[in-house]
C-alpha cells in the first residue's frame, strides 16, 4: 500500500510559516541591532549597538506603562529576544514550544498597540521595525501586526494538530 | 563635532538632556571638543522650521544656548500649541527678544538653515539628531542618540591617540 509522504499540506503550511515568522522576527531584531549605525562602519561596534538600541529606548518609553530604566532595559534586551526567538524558528527545533513563545509576544505587542491605540496615544514610532523614518501606531499597523498574530497563531494550532497525528513513515503497532 | 538638530524631535531632546549639557561641560567648555549647531527640521514636524528660526536668530546674538534649552525642555508644550514665540521669550529679556524678532523672518536666516540642511545632505544625513564627528580627516558619523558614557569613552579613546 502506497504511503503518503510526510511532507502533507499542514506540514508545508507550517515549514513556510515558521520561515515567515523566522523573518518577521529576525528583521525586527536587525533594524534595531543593527541600524542606523553599521556595525561595521567607521564607528566602534560597541558604540554603534550601543547608539542603535538607544534609539529604541523612546519608542518603549512613550508608551507610558514602565518608567524610564525599565524601558532602557526593555529597549536593549527585547531586541536580542526576537534575534533568539527569529533564529531558533528559522532551525525549527522545539518548534511548538518556540511558536508558542512567538505567539505570546505577538500577543503581547498587539494588546499593548491595541491599549494605546483605543487611549489616543500620541505613537509617533510604533517601535516594531526600527527605520529612518518613524512608523506612527495607526490603524495600518494595527492591521498589519494583527495579521502577524493571526498568523503566528495558526501556524502554532497546525504544529500542535500535526504532532497528534502518527507520522505517516510509523510503522503500525503490532497487535 | 557638528550635531545635525530638530527643535521638535524627542530624540534631539533627549540627545540634549542627557548627553550635549554633560558634554558641553567636560569637552566643550574646556576646549577639548569644538561643537557646532546645525539645523535639520524635518518636514513630518509643524514648528521645527519656525523653532529652528529663532534659535538662528539667537545664535545671531550670542543667546542660542538659552533658547536651545528653553526649547528643548518645554518641547512637549509648544509642539501642542505651537507658540514658539512665548518659550523663547520666556528664556530672554524683552529688548533680546524685540531683536530675535525683528531676525526671525529675515531672508538671512531661512538661507542659513537652508545650507545646514544641504550640508547634513551631503553627509547622507536623513534622521535627526545625527552627530558628525571629525577628527585628524577621519569622519565618524553617529545617527540617533548617544549616551554620554558612551561617547566620552569614545572620545578619549579618539583624543589619547594624538
Amino acid at each position: 500500500m502506497m504511503q503518503s509522504s510526510p511532507l502533507n499540506w499542514r506540514r508545508a503550511v507550517i515549514l513556510v510559516g515558521r520561515l515567515a515568522l523566522a523573518a518577521v522576527f529576525l528583521f525586527a531584531a536587525y533594524s534595531k541591532i543593527f541600524l542606523p549605525n553599521s556595525l561595521f562602519g567607521p564607528l566602534p561596534m560597541k558604540l554603534a549597538m550601543s547608539v542603535n538600541l538607544q534609539n529604541f529606548v523612546p519608542s518603549v518609553e512613550q508608551y507610558k506603562v514602565v518608567s524610564h530604566g525599565a524601558a532602557v532595559s526593555i529597549a536593549h534586551a527585547l531586541p536580542f529576544v526576537e534575534l533568539f526567538l527569529g533564529l531558533l524558528l528559522l532551525i525549527g527545533w522545539r518548534i511548538r514550544i518556540w511558536l508558542s513563545a512567538a505567539s505570546a509576544m505577538l500577543l503581547g505587542f498587539i494588546s499593548l498597540l491595541t491599549w494605546a491605540f483605543l487611549n489616543h496615544m500620541d505613537i509617533k514610532d510604533c517601535g516594531c521595525f526600527a527605520s529612518s523614518t518613524p512608523e506612527p501606531l495607526n490603524g495600518w499597523t494595527l492591521l498589519r501586526d494583527g495579521i502577524f498574530l493571526a498568523f503566528a497563531l495558526l501556524i502554532t494550532f497546525l504544529a500542535f494538530v500535526e504532532a497528534r497525528k502518527p507520522h505517516s513513515w510509523t510503522a503500525p503497532a503490532n497487535s | 563635532m557638528e550635531t545635525f538638530s530638530d527643535f521638535q524631535c524627542p530624540a534631539c531632546k533627549q540627545l540634549y538632556l542627557g548627553t550635549t549639557r554633560q558634554l558641553t561641560d567636560n569637552y566643550i567648555s574646556t576646549g577639548k571638543v569644538f561643537a557646532i549647531h546645525r539645523d535639520f527640521p524635518l518636514p513630518g514636524h509643524a514648528y521645527s522650521r519656525i523653532a529652528a528660526r529663532y534659535g538662528r536668530a539667537a545664535a545671531q546674538l550670542g543667546k542660542l544656548e538659552q533658547v536651545e534649552q528653553v526649547l528643548f525642555q518645554n518641547q512637549e508644550k509648544w509642539e501642542q500649541t505651537g507658540d514658539v514665540d512665548g518659550t523663547v521669550a520666556s528664556a530672554l529679556t524683552p529688548t533680546e527678544m524685540n531683536k530675535i524678532r525683528a531676525l526671525v523672518n529675515s531672508p538671512g536666516i531661512d538661507a542659513a538653515i537652508e545650507k545646514d540642511v544641504a550640508l547634513g545632505r551631503t553627509y547622507g544625513v536623513n534622521q535627526t539628531p545625527t552627530t558628525i564627528i571629525h577628527y585628524k580627516g577621519q569622519t565618524f558619523p553617529v545617527t540617533g542618540v548617544v549616551n554620554y558614557d558612551a561617547l566620552h569613552s569614545f572620545l578619549d579613546q579618539l583624543l589619547s591617540t594624538r
